[in-house]
């Protein structure tokens, strides 16, 4: 993970870095473009290709670069020799594939396609189609073991092309330090429901047949998506339900009867989900190991599953208390004490389902509806459960009244990042009660500064609270790879194009990962530092700023009445540090070198 | 084949006998809903807002949008009961409406089957299709085939001066798509 003096640029004999092929590499920050250089948004001064990789990673983790084929034309072979086997380091090459964005017309590297050791193919890539490519990047990921002893590794990459071979040193230097398992920040991935499984993977689909939804092939679809980002430290999260109520039947229990007699009738597609989700399985083989995923909707709305045509009634009470009662004795019995099943409300009444908002609440009568469903939990889930039922908020416009308001019956609030941060005393009193708080917003595209989906990574962290959600991040769009809007709504990509019936990770991905890892380092750090110390000492090295910097002073218009604000009004309370607002790709790395110094020194 | 052909007859009975049965119930809808409630479910202020355009704020309209709970909460439960006399999984949605030039209209009530042949996701309001201008014109029920496997009854809901004040859908759909709009 760790990029120590990495701008050493050391010219080895073998490499001619002007003429015909070439070998080099760039640290991850920065993405290089088909044509030889670094993309626009991460160009930074001094930068230069590397003639030898030079990498510090702390144990049971990533550090990664691009390695960068130069060649002016032709076929070539890339491979990187494995580290000597006792050291348990796995090396993890994957083509970088290039992006067109009509908005910013040029080419982009994101999506990441597995690639064997050794590859070989010619530029420009046949797939890819760039006219005028000269150079083909690679994603290489290092993973190091926890139990791989500390020293200095090294081993080498190779490439054939026009007659000669080029090799490039590869050395790692692997620190004492073990990342710990637990992360200091959850970063969450969201998604809704699973037709788009089914429009973003025709080919399976069209192997699989019209069973599609009910085969192995479908569940299977569903847990990669969930290793994905587990094996990227992050959390997937798929919500079941549509606006109106209608819920995916891989979502929920299959009911049966009405009023006193509603019951859950079968548990077969909801286990096959969720099984080997709640119980680790679905994560066996993973680096991270075999462990439950930390959090997971429930189908829970208005009309599931009571129906909302007894709202108000002895029915409605008698219908959620029955069926999510047995839901509880069903996850109690499986042992899936250790994931919290989350009470949940997204519909917004501007699409016409119901009379309220359950996301959002704009509208502050709202919370009642929120009052009622907080009874109707407690009723049905005994006090004593060690199944972990938690009622979820997911709030913005009225947030301060309802921290106040739902104090004690919304115990998980996700929060509008913005507005959040005018509320400096919030995350003390939300986390001295206990609740979960995480922060909410969308992804930077490919088009901003690699470090960009960093901010989103410690700002959690700086702040005290517990994560952060990328509201959408399965949505690559309908052509992500030669007309491609640039990925605010996607970290991975459908793997069918390249034969690969899973999703494929991103460069955004794995920064964001790296990242992690860092925060990780740093918040283990504080168990004998001065966190508030380190915290600063990052930000300052992240992008020349204060712990102040990074919260806004409370507008005026958080005393208005939320129902007379418009977003307009948040826009003009938002600030416009340019220090967030122009960020440099090598932010990061900054706090990696920060993040090392420590390591270095606690050694 | 004479097995093939007899399944294949019923199938195709069963189909063209759809509409049929969704009229009953389209009919019961015009019976049953009470236009002045359906006309007190959008708020006067979300109403206000709801044509409004600020290109600085593109969300307001939505972000604005509000109902009375009480009309609304019993015109839904009259739509839900009445989607139970389908044979088949219905939804009986209410479009009311929207005083504009030229005229608009917006659903104001959906469920659960998140069935509609006419809503675009996400849309707070929309143009008048034809089938739903003369509906709100004549008084008239219209049986509607816009999308494949999909049929539609659009039928008039009327207030107590006896004038239309929208329209209710029943709509139903030969072979549901169970992941449609769950998102």
């Amino acid at each position: 993970m760790y990029h120590n003096r990495l701008w050493r640029a050391v010219a080895l004999v073998s490499v001619c870095a002007c003429q015909g092929a070439d070998l080099s590499a760039l640290p991850e920050h920065a993405r290089p473009d088909p044509f030889g250089a670094i993309v626009a948004a991460d160009k930074v001064p001094g930068a230069a290709p590397w003639r030898e990789i030079h990498l510090e990673t702390a144990r049971g983790g990533y550090v990664s670069c691009h390695l960068v084929v130069k060649l002016p034309g032709g076929d070539y072979q890339v491979q990187i020799a494995p580290f000597p086997a006792a050291s348990g380091i796995q090396v993890e090459l994957y083509r970088e594939w290039f992006h067109y964005v009509p908005s910013a017309q040029g080419y982009y590297p994101d999506a990441l396609i597995p690639a064997p050791t050794p590859y070989r193919s010619r530029i420009p890539e046949p797939d890819n189609r760039i006219a005028k490519q000269v150079a083909q990047p690679f994603w290489l990921d290092f993973w190091t073991p926890a139990a791989t002893p500390p020293g200095s590794y090294e081993t080498s990459a190779t490439l054939r092309a026009e007659g000669k071979t080029i090799s490039l040193l590869i050395k790692l230097q692997v620190l004492r330090t073990v990342i710990p398992a637990e992360d200091a920040v959850a970063v969450d991935h969201n998604s809704y429901g699973t037709s788009w499984l089914a429009t973003q993977y025709p080919e399976l689909v069209s192997r699989v047949g019209a069973d599609f939804y009910s085969s192995a092939a479908f569940y299977e679809l569903i847990h990669a998506y969930h290793r994905v980002f587990y094996e990227h430290r992050g959390v997937f999260h798929q919500l079941g339900y549509g606006h109106a109520g209608k819920v995916g039947p891989e979502f929920a229990p299959r009911l049966e009867g009405s009023g006193a007699s509603k019951h859950v009738a079968g548990w077969t597609q909801y286990d096959r989900h969720y099984r080997p989700l709640l119980d680790g399985s679905a994560f066996a083989g993973t680096h991270r190991g075999a462990r439950p995923i930390p959090f997971v909707y429930l189908p829970i709305n208005p009309e599931w599953p009571a129906s909302f045509v007894n709202w108000g009634e002895p029915g409605y009470e008698r219908e959620f208390i029955n069926v999510v009662g047995e839901m509880e004795r069903h996850f109690r019995a499986a042992g899936w004490t250790s994931t919290r099943f989350e009470m949940f409300f997204n519909h917004k009444k501007r699409y016409k389902g119901f009379p309220w908002d359950g996301d959002e609440v704009r509208f502050s009568r709202d919370d009642a509806y929120f009052r009622e469903y907080a009874r109707l939990l407690r009723a049905a889930v005994p006090a004593d459960s060690p199944v972990k039922f938690v009622f979820r908020a997911d709030v913005s416009w009225t947030m301060e009244r309802q921290f106040k308001e739902l104090a004690g019956l919304v115990n998980f609030w996700v929060c509008g990042g913005g507005e959040f941060g005018w509320y400096d005393y919030a995350p003390k009193l939300l986390k001295d009660r206990g609740d979960i708080v995480w922060i909410y917003g969308g992804t930077p595209p490919v088009t901003e500064a690699s470090s960009q989906v960093t901010v989103d990574v410690i700002r959690p962290w700086i702040w005290g609270i517990d994560g952060f959600v990328h509201w959408q991040t399965t949505d690559a769009g309908e052509d992500p790879w030669f007309h491609f809007a640039g990925g605010a709504e996607a970290l991975v990509y459908p793997g069918g194009r390249f034969g690969i019936d899973a999703p494929i990770p991103s460069v955004r991905l794995k920064i964001q990962r790296n990242a992690v890892q860092d925060v990780d380092l740093l918040n283990a750090l504080a168990a004998h530092r001065d966190i508030r110390r380190l915290q600063a000492e990052a930000v300052r090295r992240f992008n020349d700023t204060g712990l102040s910097e990074w919260r806004t002073p409370r507008p005026p218009m958080a005393d208005r009445n939320p129902e007379d604000v418009s977003n307009a009004d948040y826009e003009d309370a938002m600030p416009k540090n340019p220090k967030f607002t122009h960020l440099d790709a090598a932010a990061w790395q900054r706090v990696r070198g920060y993040v090392l110094e420590q390591l270095r020194e606690a050694k | 084949m004479k097995l093939v052909l007899f399944l294949a007859a019923a199938g195709l009975l069963a189909q063209d006998d759809l509409p049929a049965r969704l009229d009953v119930v389209a009919r019961a809808a015009t019976a049953m809903l009470d236009g002045d409630v359906c006309r007190s479910i959008q708020t006067p202020r979300s109403a206000k807002f709801l044509l409004e355009t600020d290109p600085r704020d593109p969300w307001k309209a939505s972000d604005n949008f509000d109902v009375n709970d009480d009309a609304f909460i019993a015109t839904k439960k009259t739509l839900m009961r009445l989607a139970r006399l389908c044979p088949e999984a219905c939804d009986v949605n209410l479009w009311m409406p929207v005083p504009a030039s030229p005229p608009r209209i917006q659903i104001l009530i959906r469920n659960v089957h998140e069935m509609s042949q006419f809503w675009t996701w996400g849309d707070l309001h929309q143009d008048v299709p034809a089938e739903m201008k003369r509906v709100l014109a004549t008084g008239e029920r219209v049986t509607v085939r816009r999308r494949p496997g999909m049929i539609s009854v659009l039928t008039p809901v009327y207030d107590s001066l006896g004038e239309i004040a929208g329209l209710a859908e029943v709509v139903s759909q030969t072979t549901p798509d169970l992941r449609e709009n769950v998102k």
